[in-house]
């Protein structure tokens, strides 16, 4: 039942697919559009002082990220784990994502983002991009690519990126905190969801290694270079406009905050599958959980924990972001995050 | 073969399910009378809060029963003829059933006192579904609410009202906040908690007179103690008892002390009918009897009854005890017995905890640790369970208890300042 007031009326119905949610989805929309697809922000960055629209971009999401951020800290202040984790995400969207960035831009450095790695940002291994960068810029990208990002996803499960780092998460679980529970719970969902992610991940691995083909032999071959070069194209058009900016963020208000990362994301696919045989895991204590529900409502990754916790099994899903809200909301203290090791001591397992 | 079940609460869906895991070609259908598809009765408070709809309450997808070949029938069921096993329900439907279980549950204890007869609105229960609808349809037109009753569903329905920014006074007629479970110093605690969430909490006051308006809304509730409490709204959570009442009225009554009453083997005093979860009453050949009125027991139960009316040998012995629940922000653990503490030969350890509202209760018996009681972190039953059963010593569990915490990932309660209190003062044996 919604709370006393037209304030409360209002904020229930934002939260919950009313009529404001779907202005607001439409808004945010139209933004993404005339972001991706026009120049429309340019004069506005300029009488700012900003060099372009996409310097303007990074300083709003930037902001969203840290209002949101210090809200979420409030609401959730008895719990370390999403203060420490909160205080992380603001701390590096407002460097690495966006100051540091600017700094090097302006020292006539190349623009580069530490804390994004391929194949989230697919050019940090597209060799054409990647190696007329310097060279400290070009051991950075593989080995944060393809060796430091499995590996931590091997020991902490692919939250340390995805929650702790990555700006799409970091907005989702900031700005977005509002409409975490819309994901979809159905077993349907999920079916979709595994191969939706993994058609993706199929297609960022085919078009990377396409694009070393033809950076190898794409001056003998300029048939092969202008396939590449179309294929890059219009992924970049799909998979990292469209679904990461207008439907990722567009929809927050209607299909909640990480269906980006959820059903798209080729890094968090990639980190997924890593987890599966990593050490990350959501413990449950057995017999205890009460099958209330509120676990389930508030994964935004869509996950039926209370599946797991009412039949009282541990378990790792690669979609887990380790957001660390269901064992937050359990009222039963059910659930806990734990990378498995030699000090974990899960009895009954 | 027909299986039927009465109530598709948790006790009775556990049992389906049950039934169908082993028996893949048998009939089986279960009847509810309150709701389409099972739903957690536990999370009733989060409904009310806005924070589930009645949808995420339903603790399984609604395909699963037909996928499980499960048919759910709503409706009351009325009528019982064990002789002609035939279940009749309100609509009028009949169904004949090879064995039947009744898993009906609980219904609240009805308010014993005066002037509730001229009351027509503004009294509450929170037990049922329609209970629900009744409070969120009375909460708009009310300012200050009266809950009565000092357990666990008294003090949700505290919190419920208090969401919505009414004014309540809580009347716990116990000198604290639930002594079957709580010694005073957690009581404390828990009522020093209530009352920063700003409730009015009076302990030791019971409502002895209710008094209505013109409109027959409660106006008023005054205590035996002389207080007058202004109130739109009164709670009533005063204990549940087994949802029996129907079956007194049929054909062929089964024997109903409590509940119904039933041997270990989950078996009525009516061939082929079985009886588990909050309405089910254990009758033992030494004449002890046995109600347990919680969803843990209620899975438990349902899940063996249906083994039983499988044809097994069983024979129901409710484990070690353990229950959890949540104060406004305090989470709450126990194993075990940890509140008898007035018994000879036990030894009681109770420490605060540092920095949040948290506390840690030990009990040992004759040398063994019979219970704990954890309030404000989060405890692994199951070890606390293991070292029961070990009949381990106090000291030894003190020592040891680190290993049992469950707080999250940089969350971990500090236990030593409770160990260094423990050891240098060592608690004393009760003669
Ligand atoms: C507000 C509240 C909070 C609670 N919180 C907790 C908690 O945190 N932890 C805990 O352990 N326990 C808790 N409990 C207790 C727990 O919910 C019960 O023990 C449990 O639900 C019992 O399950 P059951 O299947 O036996 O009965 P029920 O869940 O009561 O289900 C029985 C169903 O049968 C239906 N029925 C009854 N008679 C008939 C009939 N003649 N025909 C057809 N249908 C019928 C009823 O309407 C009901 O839907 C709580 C109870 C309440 C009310
Ligand atoms: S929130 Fe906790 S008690 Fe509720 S369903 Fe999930 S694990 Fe069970």
């Amino acid at each position: 039942m919604t709370k006393r007031g037209t304030a409360q009326r209002i904020l229930h119905d934002v939260k919950n697919r009313g009529l404001t949610a779907w202005l607001l989805s439409a808004i945010l929309t139209a933004f993404y559009l005339v972001l991706y697809f026009t120049g429309l922000l340019d004069a506005p960055a300029r009488a700012i002082g900003l060099d372009g629209k996409w310097t303007l971009y990074g300083l709003l999401y930037t902001l969203a990220v840290a209002c949101g951020g210090v809200w979420v800290s409030f609401k959730y202040r008895h719990n370390r784990y999403q203060i420490l984790r909160t205080a992380v995400v603001v701390f590096i969207q407002s460097t690495f994502a966006f100051s540091i960035p600017q700094l090097l831009k302006f020292f006539q450095q190349p623009e580069y983002y530490f804390s994004y790695f391929w194949p989230l940002k697919l050019e940090y291994l597209t060799p054409s991009y990647i190696f007329a960068l310097p060279l400290p810029y070009v051991l950075y990208s593989f080995v944060g690519s393809l060796l430091l990002a499995p590996l931590l996803a091997l020991v902490f499960g692919k939250r340390w990126y995805c929650s702790w780092v990555c700006g799409c998460g970091g907005l989702a679980n900031t700005f977005g905190e509002p409409w975490r529970h819309l994901s979809n719970k159905s077993g349907a969902a999920w079916k979709f969801e595994q191969l939706a992610i993994h058609t993706v991940l199929g297609v960022a691995l085919a078009l990377t290694a396409l694009l070393f083909v033809s950076w190898g032999f794409g001056n003998g071959n300029p048939q092969l270079a202008r396939a590449a070069a179309q294929f890059q194209f219009f992924y970049g058009l799909v998979v990292a406009s469209l679904l990461s900016g207008v439907v990722g963020v567009g929809l927050y208000p209607l299909g909640g905050t990480r269906l980006w990362c959820r059903f798209f994301c080729p890094m968090a696919a990639m980190l997924g599958l890593v987890q599966k045989l990593g050490r990350f895991r959501i413990a449950v204590k057995k017999n205890m959980c009460i099958s209330c529900g509120l676990c389930s409502k508030y994964c935004e990754m869509g996950i039926d924990v209370r599946a797991y916790a009412q039949a009282g099994t541990s378990f790792t899903r690669a979609s887990c972001v380790g957001c660390g809200l269901c064992a937050e909301v359990c009222p039963r203290g059910v659930l806990r995050l734990e990378n498995r090791g030699a000090l974990v001591r899960i009895q009954g397992h | 073969m027909h299986y039927v079940i009465v109530g598709n609460g948790v006790a009775g869906i556990t049992a389906a399910f049950t039934l169908r895991q082993r028996d893949r070609h048998a009939r089986i259908t279960v009847i509810g009378g309150e709701s389409d598809y099972f739903f957690s009765r536990t999370a009733l408070m989060y409904a009310y809060m806005d924070r589930l709809t009645l949808r995420d309450m339903e603790p399984f997808e609604r395909k699963t029963y037909a996928q499980r070949s499960i048919a759910l029938v709503r409706g009351w069921a009325v009528d019982l003829d064990a002789a002609r096993r035939l279940l009749r329900l309100a609509t009028g439907q009949e169904l004949l059933y090879d064995k039947l279980l009744l898993a009906t549950g609980s219904v609240p204890h009805r308010a014993p006192w005066p002037g509730l007869d001229a009351v027509r609105e503004g009294l509450v229960h929170f037990v049922s579904l329609e209970h629900l609808a009744e409070c969120e349809r009375l909460t708009p037109s009310t300012r200050q609410a009266v809950v009565a009753g000092g357990g666990l569903i008294g003090l949700e329905l505290v919190e419920c009202l208090r969401h919505h920014g009414v004014e309540v006074d809580f009347l716990v007629r116990e000198s604290w906040y639930w002594p079957v479970a709580l010694a005073a110093e957690e009581g404390a605690m828990i009522a020093e908690h209530v009352r920063a969430h700003g409730v009015r909490i009076h302990c030791g006051h019971q409502v002895s007179a209710a008094t209505a308006d013109q409109a027959g809304r409660i106006s008023a509730v005054t205590t035996a103690a002389g207080l007058r409490l202004p109130c739109q709204m009164l709670g009533v959570c005063i204990g549940v008892r087994p949802a029996v009442d129907w079956l007194r009225k049929v054909t062929t009554p089964p024997a109903i002390g409590r509940g119904v009453e039933t041997g270990d083997s989950f078996q009525t005093s009516l061939p082929g009918v079985y009886a588990a979860g909050d309405c089910a009453e254990f009758v033992r050949p030494d004449g002890s009897r046995l109600l347990e009125q919680i969803w843990y027991s209620a899975k438990r139960q349902g899940e063996q009854a249906a083994a039983a009316m499988l044809g097994d040998a069983v024979a129901y012995r409710p484990p070690l005890f353990f229950n959890s629940a949540k104060f406004f922000d305090i989470e709450y653990t126990t194993v075990g017995d940890a509140a008898m503490l007035s018994r000879d030969g036990v030894r009681t350890f109770y420490h605060r905890l540092p920095g949040r509202n948290a506390s840690i209760r030990m009990v040992e018996r004759h040398g063994a640790v019979t219970g704990f009681n954890m309030l404000g972190s989060r405890w692994d039953h199951t070890l606390l369970e293991r070292w029961i059963d070990e009949r381990k010593p106090m000291d030894e569990a003190m020592r040891h208890l680190h290993l049992a915490q469950f707080d999250g990932e940089f969350g971990r309660a500090r236990l030593d300042g409770a160990r260094a209190a423990y050891f240098q003062n060592p608690p004393e044996c009760r003669r």
